[in-house]
């Protein structure tokens, strides 16, 4: 595995490189376009797949009744309502929460078993972002429709809106210094507007995203984590409810947008 | 028309909730828990480096919701700090080495946390690349920022305009409020003499950025 995704990286790495020289207003897009067409994500749709189905854990028992707010296995759907409030703990979760929820209480991991090795590497898939992947494609072709009425839905939403703008750190930089206008570019890398809905639709639609530059799927906790260490302040807490609140905010704004996940980016 | 829609909202709002609808908390609400929530975030790394998430009065103020706009008292609040915070190099010279900041302005390098662990880098970059294209032959800038290509060629190089690209980037603030630039050098991400060199890799007619 690690081999063939070495050589989906070189690939990906010859279409920036050829494209960097390319000199239109959008330097990488025929190197995303070329990716898209043959989305190595889908590679870890299929692990994911294969791990929710399988017996795992102390308990010996699979995902299948995981209830991710549509009802215990019912998965259809149910990423495009994400995050959102549940009873049983009392909290809004993501996908990324909730799926540890049931891996602690379905499969009986415990919470740092659960999350250990979250993020993957080059020469390893993480089991939680082929799970992701394949949780969110089972939304694929939905709308995405992120609830606001329970009131912690409401609290969430609007401390992911406060963190959006709020500035901080030896940058000085919040969510919207690089977000908050059209057509802008840190170096070559593209920034969406998140103020504008198409394009925060487009962002809400496309995550997790398979990353040409990492060989690797990211899920929507990887890519904030990432967003924060370019910003200079300490490691973002993985499934922090600073991380959910974001999550909350961003998907909240891209309702109404088809699901297409995972997305491919560079 | 405003006014009137404030007023039905004040009224309604605590109906609906007296009612057991959830509506949005208010502003101060907010702010305290998810200050709380900001801090609670980072709790895996050590005291020093959690400090960074704190708001400093100025960051406070250039936070609001919506990009709202600055009152003038909060415009001359956030000018003044950032103007107190000026200092310049002990030799008093503002211009250095063009050469020396030609690799600042393309260095994105410095004070990056990675595993709770700050990142190895000999000095730090002056990250000017990273939003302002400088030299026109370098492909790889982005675009936050101006384009600073002729920086120099355009302003000259008097006194008054080398002082003032100086406290630009030592402080952007002093000039324009809450302009998304950093305070490279109000938050110690780089020295006076750094900055000294990249004004001269600005101002200098021999740098690439004055050469067509």
């Amino acid at each position: 595995m690690p081999k063939l995704r070495g050589g989906l990286a070189a690939v990906a790495f010859v279409c920036l490189v050829a494209n960097a020289h390319g000199q239109s207003a959008d330097p990488m897009a025929v190197g995303r376009q070329m990716l898209a067409e043959d989305n190595p994500g889908e590679l870890w749709v299929e692990r994911g797949k294969m791990l929710f189905y399988q017996k795992r854990g102390p308990k010996n028992t699979s995902l299948e009744t995981c209830d991710f707010g549509l009802g215990p296995g019912k998965l259809e759907g149910a990423y495009a309502q994400l995050p959102r409030y549940f009873a049983d703990t009392d909290k809004v979760q993501d996908v990324e929460s909730r799926l540890v929820t049931c891996m602690v209480n379905l499969q009986g991991f415990t919470y740092q078993q659960a999350i250990k090795d979250h993020f993957g590497t080059l020469d390893r898939m993480s089991d939680i972002e082929g799970l992701v992947a394949f949780i969110a494609s089972r939304s694929n072709g939905m709308t995405m429709n992120v609830p606001l009425i329970h009131q912690k839905e409401y609290d969430t939403y609007k401390a992911g809106e406060y963190i959006f703008y709020r500035r901080n750190g030896p940058t000085d930089f919040a969510c919207i210094t690089c977000h908050g206008d059209d057509n802008k570019r840190i170096r070559l890398q593209d920034l969406p507007n998140m103020t504008d809905r198409k394009q925060i639709q487009a962002v809400a639609a496309s995550w997790p995203a398979y990353l040409g530059t990492k060989s690797t799927v990211l899920t929507m906790q990887n890519r904030l984590y990432e967003c924060i260490w370019q910003m200079r302040l300490p490691d973002l807490g993985y499934l922090s409810d600073m991380s959910v609140a974001l999550t909350s905010y961003l998907n909240r704004q891209g309702n109404g947008a088809v699901i297409q996940a995972p997305g491919v980016k560079r | 028309m405003r006014k009137a829609w404030l007023a039905w909202t004040t009224v309604v709002a605590p109906v609906l909730v007296a009612a057991g609808c959830a509506s949005y908390p208010d502003e101060a609400t907010t702010r305290q828990t998810t200050e709380k929530m900001v801090g609670e975030a980072y709790s895996g790394v050590s005291p020093a480096l959690r400090k960074r998430a704190v708001q400093d009065r100025s960051q406070q103020i250039c936070s609001k919701i919506g990009n709202a706009k600055l009152t003038q008292q909060e415009a001359a609040e956030v000018a003044k700090l950032a103007r107190a915070s000026i200092t310049y190099p002990a030799s008093g010279k503002l211009v250095g080495d063009w050469k020396a900041g030609a690799k600042l302005a393309y260095s994105g390098a410095g004070q990056r946390i990675r595993g709770g662990k700050l990142e190895k880098a000999k000095e730090n970059g002056a990250l000017c690349s990273n939003c302002h294209v400088l030299d026109p032959k370098e492909v790889n800038a982005g675009n936050l920022g101006p384009s600073l290509t002729g920086f120099g060629a355009q302003r000259g190089n008097s006194e008054a305009a080398v002082k003032y690209t100086y406290e630009k980037i030592y402080n952007a603030w002093a000039y324009s409020p809450c302009s998304n630039m950093p305070r490279l050098g109000s938050s110690g991400h780089l020295t006076p003499e750094q900055i000294s060199h990249v004004v001269a890799y600005l101002i200098d007619p021999a740098s690439p950025v004055n050469k067509k």
